[in-house]
C-alpha cells in the first residue's frame, strides 16, 4: 500500500520535473533501470556512476539515494540472478518494476559500507544544488556555504561557475564567499568580506565578525577589519533601507484596511450626516459572507478541489451585495427618519449595531469562525530583501481599485452627480427634481456594501466574528474626522497617514502605546487643523 | 400645607414642585430600604436584602452618571461618549484605597496588593502611597477625572471641535484610556483591575451595616447632585449653558467665551460622573478597563436617551429603568437580551425623541395636533 | 489711500485697510478699504459672492485676514488690532452682529433672550451667581419697547413669527449696548410693512450706534440709505449716496450685465 503511494509521488514528482524542464532520466522506469544498475556495481565504478548522478539533480534520484542511505534498497538473490528489492515497512517491491513481491527466505540485507554511506550523504547533500527548481537550488547552496564546511568548497566553487540564473548565481557567490570567510588563505578571506559587503548580504555578518575576531585561529589583518567595517556599514545602511520599506508596506497595508473600512463610512457619515455605529456590523456580514460562500463551495466542491480556490472571487461581490441589501433595508426602515438629527441616529444604529452582533452570535456562535486563504493567496512576494504576503498586495491592489472606482463612481455618473448636490444640499436637491430618496438608500447601501466588502479582505488578514467590526470602528471614525467629513480625498489620505504613523511608531513604542500615541496626535491635529485635512465648507453653516 | 412646601422649596432654593416630590422620594428610599434591610428578618415581606441594597445602590450610582451626561448632552448640547472613562478614573481612585486597605489579606499575604506581588513589584509605587488616606482618595476620584476633562476640554473646545467630532474624539480618549489600563506595567491591574476587596473606613465591607452605609452615600450624592443640577439651571450658568447648546454663535457673539463656560461644565461633569464612579465600586466589588470600553459610553448616552435629554428625572428614570430591563432580560432571555435592548434603543429613538419624560407632553401634542398646526419644529441636534 | 484723509480728521469707528482673504485660492476679499465714522448709518450692497459676509466675519474675528489690518478705535482713543481678538472679545469691545438667518436662542423666553444679552460682566463665575437687578430690568424693558415684544415677553422665542425673530435679534443687539452694529439682510423673509418698521428702526439708531447693514432687497435700501458701499469681488466698486451709486455704470453693468462676466 504504502509503497503505492510512494510510487504515486515518485511519479508525480517526476511528471512535474518532466512537465516543467525535462530531464535526461526520461521517466520512471528509466530512473528505476539506472539506479539498479548502479546498485548492482561495485567499487571504483559505482562510486563513479554516483558521482555522475549528483550532477543531475533530479528529485526522484534524490529520494530513491535517500532510500538507499536508509538501508531500504536490499540486494536479493534468487537461484538465477540477483534483484533490487525496495523495502517499505514490511513490504517489498522490486525496485525495476514497482511489483510487490514477497520474499521466499529473508532477503540479504545489503547495508550500505560507512564509505558508501558518506558518499551517498555528499550525493543528497549536493544533489539540491543541481535541482531544476531554483529555490530549492538557493536554499542548497546557501546551507552549504553557511554550514562553512570545507569538504563542499570546491563543488560549490565549481557549480558556481554553471549558473546561468543571476539568482542561482548570487546564492552560489555568496555561499562561496561566506565558506571563503572560513576555510579561505587570508587573501580569499580578504576578497570573501568585501564581495559580501558588496552584496549587502545580511547572513554574512555573523559571519564576517567571526573571521575577523582575534580569538579564532587565524589573525585577521588589518586590511580585513578595515574592509568588514565597510562592509558593514553597508550591510547596516542596506538593513535600514529593508527595514523602511517593510514599515512602509506594513504601513500601506495597514492604510489600505483603515482605508477600505473608513470608505464606507466616510460616504454615509460625511456625506450624509448619518453617524452609522453599525457600520462594524456591515463589515461583519462581509465576512461571514465570504465563510458562508467558504463553506459552500467546499461542500459543493471539496476543499482540495481547483474550483474550490475560487470562492473568495465569488465571495467578493456577494459580501457587497449582502451588506448593501441590509444597508438598504436599514436605511429605508429608520436612517431616513433620523436625517435632521445626527446625533439620534448615532443611538438608533448603535441598538442596530448590538441586535446585529447578537444575531451573528446565535447564528455563527461567539467564537471566531474560520475563513481560508485560497492557494493563490497563500505565500508570499519577494522583492529583493523584503517580503510582502499576497493577500496583503492583493488587498492594497483591491483598495486601490475600489478608491478609482468609487471616484468614478461619484464623479462620472448620473447618480454619483445626484449623491454630490444633495449632500451638499439636500433641500435644493430635491427641489431641483433630484429623487433624493432613492438617493439616499442608494448611497447608504453603497457604503455599506464597501464595508461589506471590506469585510470580505478581512477575513483573509484577520479573524470572522461577531465584533469584528468593533476592532475597526473607533479607528475609521478617527480616519473620517482627519480627513475632513465628507471628503473622500481627505480619507484616503488620513487613512494612509495614519496607517504609516502607525506603523512607524509601533516598532518604537510597541503596539499599544503607538496607538495611543496615533489617538494623542490625531487630538493635537485636530488642535491645528479643526476640520480636518478638507474641512467641509459652507455658507449656511452658522451653528 | 402650601405654605410649608414654599418654605421646604424656598429652603432648597428650588422653583419646581417635581424636583421637590423626587428629592421627598429620594430621601424616603435612603431611609426605608436601610430600615428594612437592618430591622425586619430575612424571610420577612418587608425585609430588604443587603444584595437588593447593593443593586439599586449601583442603578443610583448610574443615575448619577447620566445626571452628568445630561448636563453636558441635555443642557449644553455636547454629546460625550467618554463619560463612561470619568466614572472608571472615579472608580479607580477610590479602588486603589480599597486595594491598599486589603493589607496582608490578600492570597500572597503581602502588604502590597495581590497583581503587584504577581507582577514582582518590591514596593509600592510612588503614586500608590497617598492613597492610603480614604480623603486623598475621594477627592482623587473627582480632580483626576476633572483634570482630564480640563485639559482634553481645553483643547477640544479652544480649536471648536464639537457635535460629531466632539462625540468621536470623546470615544477615542476612553478608548486610549481603556488599552492603557489593560497594560499591566500601568500599575493599576491591567486586565483584571482591582477586586477582592475587604475594608472600607475601617469596616468589613462584606457585612450588612457596610451595605446599608454605602447605600445612604450614593442616595446622598445623589441628592446632592440633583439638588445642584436643579440650581445651576436656575441661574444665569444655566441658561448661557442651554443657550450654547441652542445657538452657540449668539452666545459667542454675546460677548461669553463659550469655551470658559463648555470648559467649566465638561470638568463639573466629570468630577461628579467621578464620584459616582468611587461610590460604585465598593458596591459592585470590582473595577477593570472594561469600564472605559467605548461601548459603555454608548450605554449611557442610551440611559439619557430613554429617559429624556434635557430633563431633570429623565436621566434618573433612563439610568433605573434600562438597567432593570437589563437585568430582568438576562435573566428571562439570556440568548436575546442584546436583541431587546437594541430594539427598545432604536424604538425610543424612532418614536420617543423626548424620552420618558417627553412621552406625556408628547402624547397631548399628538392629541391637540388635529386642531393646531405642526407645533414648533424640533430644534436639529447638535 | 485719499479716503483715509478726509475720515482721519473724523471720529473714526472701525478702518479696513487693505484686507485680502482667500479661501482656497478664490478671493472672497481682495485689498479692501473701508472706514466707518461714529455713530453712521452704512448699506453695504453687492451681487451673491461679493464678499459681504467674509467682510462681516472679518471685522467680528470669526476669520482671519492673509494681509491687511482691521482696527476698531475705541472712544477713549485706544486701538485694537481686531485680528488678534476672538468672536466674543471683539464683542465686549462694542460690536455686535445679526446674523442672516435668525440666531436667537428658541427654547429661552423672550425675556431671558435679551437678559442673556445684556451688556454685564459675563465670565463663568460672575454668571452662576448673577442677580438680577432693577436696572438691568429696566434696561431689558425699554429694548422690549423699541422691538414691539412687550406682550410676547414671557413666550418661547422659537414660537415668535419669523419678522418678530428678526426684532428680537436686533434687540438682542441693542441690549449690549454696542457701539458697532453689524446687521446682515435684516429684511429678509419681512412682510413689507415689517420691512419698513425695520427700516425706521434702523434709521432710528443712527448717531448713537455706528451700523453697517447688508442688504440685498433695493426697496429696503432706498427707504435707509445714507452712505451706500458696493462691493464687488471682494473689493469696493463705488461708494456714494443711493442716486449716485443707482446711477453709476458699472454698479449698473455688476447688477444688470453679469452675464459678461460669468
Amino acid at each position: 500500500m504504502l509503497s503505492k503511494t510512494l510510487g504515486a509521488y515518485i511519479l508525480r514528482i517526476l511528471l512535474s520535473s518532466l512537465l516543467t524542464l525535462g530531464t535526461s532520466l526520461g521517466d520512471e522506469k528509466e530512473a528505476r533501470r539506472l539506479l539498479v544498475e548502479i546498485v548492482l556495481r561495485e567499487g571504483a565504478e559505482r562510486a563513479a556512476a554516483l558521482e555522475a548522478l549528483g550532477d543531475e539533480g533530479d528529485p526522484v534520484i534524490a529520494s530513491m539515494v535517500e532510500a538507499w542511505r536508509g538501508g531500504q534498497i536490499l540486494r536479493y538473490r534468487t537461484d538465477n540472478a540477483t534483484i533490487i528489492l525496495f523495502k517499505d515497512g514490511e513490504a517489498f517491491s522490486t525496485l525495476l518494476t514497482g511489483e510487490a513481491v514477497v520474499p521466499a527466505t529473508g532477503p540479504k540485507i545489503d547495508r550500505p559500507s560507512r564509505k558508501l554511506r558518506k558518499t551517498l550523504k555528499r550525493i543528497v547533500d549536493l544533489i539540491d544544488l543541481s535541482s531544476p527548481d531554483f529555490d530549492k537550488r538557493i536554499e542548497a547552496a546557501l546551507k552549504l556555504g553557511l554550514s562553512q564546511n570545507p569538504q563542499y568548497l570546491p563543488d560549490l566553487k565549481a557549480r558556481a561557475k554553471r549558473q546561468e540564473d543571476s539568482n542561482t548565481q548570487r546564492a552560489f557567490d555568496e555561499a562561496v564567499a561566506i565558506s571563503e570567510l572560513a576555510n579561505g588563505s587570508i587573501e580569499n578571506r580578504l576578497a570573501a568580506i568585501r564581495t559580501l559587503g558588496s552584496m549587502k548580504s545580511f547572513r554574512a555578518r555573523d559571519y564576517i565578525e567571526r573571521c575577523i575576531s582575534t580569538d579564532g585561529d587565524t589573525k585577521p589583518t588589518d586590511e580585513m577589519v578595515t574592509a568588514a567595517k565597510r562592509a558593514f556599514a553597508e550591510i547596516d545602511s542596506h538593513q535600514k533601507m529593508v527595514d523602511f520599506i517593510g514599515t512602509l508596506f506594513r504601513g500601506l497595508s495597514l492604510g489600505s484596511v483603515l482605508l477600505l473600512v473608513s470608505y464606507g463610512l466616510a460616504i454615509t457619515f460625511g456625506q450624509m450626516g448619518v453617524i452609522n455605529m453599525a457600520h462594524g456590523e456591515f463589515i461583519a456580514i462581509g465576512g461571514y459572507t465570504t465563510y458562508i460562500v467558504q463553506n459552500k463551495f467546499a461542500s459543493a466542491f471539496g476543499e482540495g478541489s481547483s474550483v474550490y480556490g475560487y470562492y473568495f472571487i465569488t465571495a467578493i461581490p456577494l459580501a457587497f451585495m449582502v451588506s448593501a441589501i441590509v444597508g438598504a433595508i436599514m436605511e429605508k426602515g429608520l436612517i431616513q427618519f433620523l436625517y435632521k438629527r445626527p446625533l439620534e441616529s448615532l443611538l438608533a444604529t448603535w441598538g442596530i449595531s448590538m441586535v446585529l452582533q447578537q444575531v451573528f452570535r446565535l447564528y455563527f456562535g461567539a467564537a471566531n469562525v474560520s475563513v481560508s486563504s485560497p492557494q493563490w493567496l497563500a505565500g508570499s512576494l519577494q522583492v529583493g530583501d523584503v517580503s510582502m504576503s499576497y493577500s496583503r498586495v492583493a488587498l492594497i491592489v483591491c483598495v486601490a481599485f475600489v478608491v478609482i472606482g468609487t471616484y468614478l463612481l461619484l464623479s462620472k455618473t448620473s447618480w454619483g452627480l445626484h449623491v454630490r448636490a444633495t449632500m451638499q444640499n439636500r433641500q435644493m436637491a430635491s427641489s431641483l427634481g433630484v429623487p433624493s430618496g432613492r438617493v439616499n438608500m442608494i448611497t447608504f447601501a453603497f457604503g455599506s456594501g464597501l464595508a461589506g466588502l471590506a469585510g470580505a479582505f478581512l477575513s483573509q488578514i484577520g479573524n470572522v466574528g461577531p465584533s469584528m467590526g468593533q476592532t475597526y470602528i473607533v479607528d475609521s471614525f478617527m480616519v473620517v474626522v482627519v480627513g475632513g467629513v465628507g471628503n473622500l480625498l481627505g480619507a484616503t489620505l488620513s487613512s494612509l497617514g495614519i496607517g504609516m504613523v502607525d506603523q512607524g511608531l509601533q516598532p518604537i513604542l510597541g503596539p499599544v502605546m503607538g496607538k495611543i500615541s496615533v489617538l494623542f496626535m490625531i487630538i493635537l491635529f485636530l488642535q491645528i487643523k479643526p476640520g480636518g485635512l478638507f474641512p467641509a465648507r459652507s455658507r449656511s453653516l452658522d451653528d | 400645607m402650601e405654605s410649608v412646601l414654599s418654605r421646604i422649596r424656598g429652603w432648597l432654593l428650588l422653583k419646581d414642585n417635581s424636583d421637590l416630590g423626587f428629592l421627598a422620594l429620594l430621601f424616603g428610599v435612603m431611609i426605608a430600604l436601610p430600615l428594612g434591610n437592618a430591622l425586619f428578618p430575612d424571610g420577612s415581606a418587608l425585609h430588604v436584602s443587603s444584595f437588593a441594597l447593593g443593586v439599586w445602590g449601583k442603578y443610583l450610582c448610574y443615575a448619577i452618571l447620566a445626571i452628568s451626561l445630561n448636563m453636558l448632552w441635555g443642557y449644553t448640547g455636547l454629546l460625550c461618549l467618554g463619560q463612561c472613562l470619568f466614572f472608571a478614573l472615579g472608580g479607580y481612585a477610590f479602588g486603589m484605597y480599597l486595594m491598599l486597605m486589603i493589607g496582608e489579606l490578600g492570597s500572597y499575604g503581602s502588604k502590597l496588593p495581590d497583581f503587584m506581588v504577581f507582577l514582582g513589584y518590591e514596593k509600592l509605587p510612588a503614586h500608590w502611597k497617598p492613597f492610603y488616606s480614604p480623603t486623598f482618595a475621594i477627592l482623587a476620584a473627582a480632580w483626576v477625572p476633572g483634570l482630564v476633562a480640563l485639559i482634553f476640554g481645553i483643547l477640544a473646545f479652544r480649536s471648536r471641535i464639537k457635535g460629531v467630532y466632539f462625540a468621536i474624539l470623546t470615544q477615542a480618549l476612553t478608548y486610549a484610556a481603556a488599552l492603557l489600563f489593560f497594560r499591566n506595567d500601568f500599575t493599576f491591574g491591567g486586565n483584571n483591575g482591582f477586586t477582592d476587596f475587604r475594608f472600607i473606613l475601617g469596616a468589613d465591607i462584606r457585612i450588612d451595616s457596610t451595605s446599608r452605609w454605602l447605600f445612604i452615600a450614593s442616595c446622598l450624592l445623589l441628592f446632592a447632585v440633583y439638588w445642584l443640577v436643579a440650581r445651576i439651571l436656575e441661574t444665569k450658568f444655566g441658561k448661557i449653558q442651554q443657550a450654547i447648546r441652542d445657538s452657540e454663535n449668539r452666545v459667542r457673539f454675546s460677548g461669553y467665551s463659550t469655551t470658559h463656560f463648555k470648559v467649566f461644565i465638561f470638568v463639573v461633569s466629570a468630577m461628579i460622573a467621578g464620584l459616582a464612579g468611587a461610590l460604585y465600586v465598593p458596591q459592585a466589588g470590582i473595577i477593570n478597563p472594561s469600564e472605559m470600553w467605548p461601548a459603555k459610553g454608548l450605554d449611557i448616552v442610551v440611559w439619557v436617551a430613554v429617559g429624556g435629554r434635557g430633563t431633570k428625572l429623565g436621566p434618573v428614570i433612563g439610568a433605573i429603568l434600562v438597567n432593570l430591563l437589563k437585568s430582568w432580560a438576562t435573566r428571562a432571555y439570556p440568548e436575546s437580551w442584546l436583541i431587546i435592548l437594541g430594539m427598545v434603543f432604536v424604538l425610543v429613538v424612532l418614536f420617543m425623541p423626548n424620552g420618558i419624560v417627553g412621552l406625556w407632553a408628547q402624547i397631548k401634542a399628538r392629541w391637540s395636533k388635529g386642531r393646531l398646526s405642526k407645533p414648533e419644529t424640533t430644534v436639529a441636534s447638535t | 489711500m485719499t479716503h483715509s484723509l478726509i475720515y482721519r480728521d473724523t471720529d473714526l469707528t472701525l478702518s479696513v485697510e487693505d484686507v485680502t482673504k482667500s479661501f482656497d485660492g478664490f478671493r472672497a476679499i481682495n485689498n479692501l478699504t473701508f472706514y466707518l465714522c461714529d455713530g453712521e448709518l452704512r448699506t453695504v450692497i453687492g451681487p451673491n459672492g461679493a464678499g459681504k459676509s467674509t467682510f462681516m466675519d472679518l471685522i467680528t474675528g470669526r476669520t482671519r485676514p492673509d494681509v491687511g489690518a482691521l482696527t476698531y478705535h475705541r472712544e477713549d482713543g485706544r486701538d485694537f488690532d481686531l485680528t488678534k481678538l476672538r468672536e466674543y472679545e471683539t464683542n465686549r469691545l462694542g460690536i455686535a452682529r445679526k446674523f442672516q438667518t435668525p440666531s436667537i436662542y428658541s427654547k429661552h423666553t423672550v425675556y431671558e433672550n435679551l437678559m442673556l444679552s445684556l451688556n454685564r460682566n459675563r465670565s463663568v463665575r460672575k454668571a452662576l451667581v448673577y442677580k438680577e437687578s432693577t436696572e438691568d430690568r429696566e434696561e431689558i424693558e425699554s429694548v422690549l419697547e423699541l422691538i414691539r415684544l412687550q406682550e410676547r415677553r414671557h413666550e418661547h422665542a422659537g414660537s415668535l413669527s419669523h419678522g418678530q425673530k428678526q426684532w428680537l435679534e436686533i434687540g438682542m443687539l441693542l441690549a449690549q449696548k454696542p457701539r458697532i452694529l453689524l446687521v446682515d439682510e435684516p429684511a429678509a423673509g419681512m412682510s413689507d410693512e415689517e420691512t419698513e418698521r425695520t427700516g425706521e428702526l434702523l434709521i432710528s439708531l443712527e448717531g448713537k450706534h455706528s451700523v453697517i447693514v447688508v442688504e440685498h432687497d433695493m426697496v429696503f435700501v432706498r427707504q435707509i440709505a445714507r452712505k451706500v458701499t458696493v462691493l464687488h469681488q471682494g473689493r469696493v466698486l463705488k461708494e456714494g449716496t443711493f442716486s449716485e451709486v443707482a446711477e453709476d455704470p458699472t454698479v449698473k453693468e455688476v447688477y444688470l450685465g453679469r452675464s459678461k462676466h460669468d
